[in-house]
């Protein structure tokens, strides 16, 4: 097992209950939340209030920040300290956590499930792309299984190709704000629900429920949210038949030339710098997808010159991510001036707009379609009136007025799979600070179906905020983020049926090697607008379970 | 100092441990009336925040990047933008300070933005002396007010164009992040009630925002 986040964690958790032997390789550290998550400090108790020191985590490609702060800068890998390669004219955003649990520390905590025409684009949806090998109802036992493990709250609303569990927590009281956006937008026939989140809303499997700091997104102190770190490790640590190795960075996987099939990997031990062996009967990648993808091209070997599992010569290609862009800001006139409220919340937003725009006509402009989310009320910056012009007392009182009024609307678009957005092992030779070949990126997230789907979203905000009775500031339309930026990538090995198109079969197993198994999100076939998360985790559960099977009945 | 006092601030101490634990957190929910956990939380974070900032016969601030008059212009720049009404402003939140402190540290990854500053407060000592024959920090708070106010015409008006609009901006936005990411602009003047424990979560309890 290699990594111990989304996927990870749960892989290692089936296989481990399952009775096989498990040694899980965690690049990272060990964390203890109760040194390492900073969750209840305000901005004016760090020396740069939270920022760090004017440039010290560099720029994103589009000029945005990164999300690493001085909460979560000893978390987050900083891309200064350890860089990747960009091909001429590429962008990608690489967040990196190396650390037991993985990006589940710092996650969104969205727990949507894939529809039944998310698998099936191309036949059910509109001849485009791909079908994956397999469908909802293949998934579906799983999700639940995942739901169960990890405590998710909201609701079963019954929305159309956006299936919900039917045993979650209770949804989180929604805000002022959202409410008024519910009322909007079913003046135009849109519905809104309780966004499923990965938070505990009551007491649940010895787990404390929420306590509404709000600030999920620097580490959970109780572990009311999910993270592999707070809910599986401790229980898999009790197993004898389960041994986390940290501080392990694995470098290749070893072949045996007689049998064709994996016999163990090599790692570093990013303490020492000294390379290690370790032996098993099965190889099971779960390192985030492009460490899982650079971990293949690094054991290319004579057998294997193009790369482990690239036969097909598609490793590494068809990278996604969702199309994402600037949000839009505004205010409720109705909710100005008001006394402030404590909006923390759950973190997140309680509601959200699921993809409601089936069967639409502008199918040779962007196809398919879209999610909202919305955030109001009074956080911890002062909102949109800061961007207003002027100074003064009478500025001072405007920012204070619109404080509890403001609204942002943003969401993400269904991102497209491209054979030309890839990734690959830098030709120029960059290695990461353990010596181990580090990759390149050749992607963009501007092509045509990414600006009309972006500009058909831009538009369907604007309607809906009006709707709800916001007043919208003037914004400007900026090109879809760089892949990556909504650490939402995807694809890269993607499964299949057809050992020529794709790397993995549908138990996520190497259609070359079927020994070795990538679980991450390195197996999507598409990238519906909807979270993924929950949907690695259900497929790396379903994997694992299969290869238990397969030990169970000797075949593996 | 009465025992009553050292009893207040033994049973703060208290609180604010507990508060610190989800155990803690749990007993306080259970144990104090809601109004009352709330009240004793909020005096606990006051009370901290008089503790740090109202010292009194504090020692002269020493700059770490501006020279004394410079600091001086910024002190005057970011009490303009945010100044004292009602309610404490930039000079209570001691913004000039932090942007100081914040411009200084940019040497080690960002050194531009000194220069950014360097420059913009030698434009604004010549803008000023084209206009009041003196330098920035010399001429009358109504004069250093119009001339800002000048500077901001672009905001306002996208057609015009004003050399000293850029270092407007500059000061304009690091003065706002300085403002309310300080325990005076964040908790005192938005009254922001966040980042502590609740027991539970109404959300929205108004009639007139439900369906």
């Amino acid at each position: 097992m290699v990594g111990s986040g989304a996927a990870g964690g749960i892989a290692a958790y089936v296989l481990t209950i399952k009775g096989l032997k498990v040694l899980c390789l965690e690049a990272g550290r060990m964390l203890e939340p109760a040194h390492d998550f900073f969750t209840h400090k305000f901005p004016y108790e760090w020396p740069y209030r939270g920022e760090g020191k004017p440039g010290q985590y560099g720029k994103l490609p589009q000029g945005m920040e990164w999300k690493i702060k001085e909460w979560t800068d000893h978390l987050y890998t900083i891309p200064a300290e350890d860089p990747y390669a960009l091909a001429p004219g590429s962008k990608f955003t690489w967040t990196r956590l190396r650390a037991v649990g993985g990006r589940t520390n710092l996650w969104g905590r969205g727990c949507d499930r894939f529809g039944p025409l998310d698998f099936k684009p191309k036949s059910l949806q509109d001849g485009w792309g791909e079908d994956w090998p397999i469908g909802y109802e293949d998934v579906e036992p799983y999700y639940e299984r995942v739901e169960q493990l990890i405590g998710v709250s909201g609701s079963s609303e019954g929305v159309y190709n956006t299936p919900s569990g039917k045993r979650l927590l209770p949804a989180f009281n929604p805000r002022c704000g959202e409410m008024l956006i519910r009322k909007g937008a079913a003046k135009l026939g849109i519905k809104v629900m309780p966004k499923p989140l990965a938070v505990l809303s009551r007491l649940y499997d010895g787990r404390p429920p929420c306590h509404y700091c709000g600030a999920c997104n620097w580490g959970c102190d109780v572990g009311a949210r999910y993270s592999s770190l707070d809910v599986l490790i401790p229980q898999l640590r009790r197993r004898k038949n389960f041994e986390l190795r940290t501080n392990a960075a694995v470098h290749t996987i070893l072949m045996d030339r007689s049998t064709g099939k994996a016999r163990g990997v090599t790692y570093i031990d990013t303490r020492n710098g000294l390379e290690y062996e370790a032996y098993g009967k099965a190889v099971v990648l779960a390192a985030s997808l492009v460490e899982s993808i650079r971990i293949l091209m690094n054991s290319r070997n004579r057998d294997y010159p193009s790369g482990l599992a690239n036969t097909s010569g598609t490793l590494g290609h068809y990278l996604m991510e969702h199309v994402a862009f600037n949000s839009i800001e505004g205010f409720f006139p109705e909710l100005a001036g008001r006394p402030t409220t404590n909006d923390d919340g759950p973190g997140e937003s309680c509601l959200y707009i699921p993809r409601y725009n089936y069967g639409h006509k502008d199918q040779k402009k962007y196809l398919r379609g879209w999610r909202l989310d919305f955030y109001t009320g009074c956080g911890m910056s002062p909102g949109p009136g800061a961007s207003l012009p002027g100074f003064g007392s009478a500025y001072k009182k405007k920012i204070k007025e619109l404080y509890p009024a403001a609204v942002q609307m943003g969401g993400y678009g269904e991102g497209l799979p491209f054979f030309w957005n890839y990734v690959e092992i830098d030709p120029g030779g960059l290695r990461d600070r353990f010596g181990i070949p580090q990759v390149r990126f050749h992607t963009t997230s501007e092509y045509d179906h990414a600006f009309a789907i972006r500009d058909e979203m831009y538009g369907q905000m604007e309607e809906i905020l009006k709707a709800s009775g916001a007043e919208i500031f003037p914004y400007k339309k900026q090109s879809p983020y760089p892949l990556g930026s909504v650490t939402h990538e995807a694809g890269g090995c993607r499964m299949g049926n057809d050992p020529r198109t794709s790397v993995l079969d549908e138990w996520n197993r190497c259609h070359d090697t079927k020994n070795v198994l990538v679980v991450d999100a390195g197996c999507f076939v598409s990238h519906p607008e909807k979270q993924i998360t929950h949907t690695i985790m259900a497929l790396a559960y379903r994997a694992s379970d299969h290869l238990a099977e397969e030990f169970r009945r000797g075949d593996a | 100092m009465g025992e009553r006092l050292i009893g207040r601030r033994q049973s703060l101490k208290y609180l604010g441990m507990l508060a610190g634990t989800v155990a803690g957190r749990e007993f306080l929910a259970a144990w104090l009336p809601k109004s009352a956990a709330a009240r004793e939380l909020d005096a606990l974070r006051r009370a901290s925040y008089h503790a740090a900032s109202n010292q009194p016969n504090e020692r002269p601030y020493t700059p770490l990047f501006f020279e004394k008059d410079e600091l001086s212009a910024v002190e005057a720049l970011t009490e303009l933008i945010i100044p004292t009404d009602e309610s404490p402003g930039a000079k209570e939140a001691q913004v000039a300070r932090y942007i100081d402190f914040i411009v200084s540290a940019a040497a080690e990854f960002n050194p531009s933005l000194q220069h950014q500053w360097t420059e913009g407060l030698q434009l604004l000592d010549r803008l000023s002396r084209e206009k009041y024959r003196s330098s920035f920090h010399e001429i009358s708070a109504r004069d250093k007010e119009k001339l800002l106010e000048e500077m901001s015409l672009p905001e306002h008006d996208a057609g015009q164009t004003h050399p000293g609009y850029e270092f407007y901006r500059l000061v304009k936005e690091m003065t706002v992040e300085g403002f309310y990411t300080s325990r005076v602009g964040l908790i005192d003047v938005l009254g922001y009630k966040g980042l502590s424990a609740l027991g539970e979560f109404p959300g929205c309890t108004h009639p007139e925002h439900q369906t």
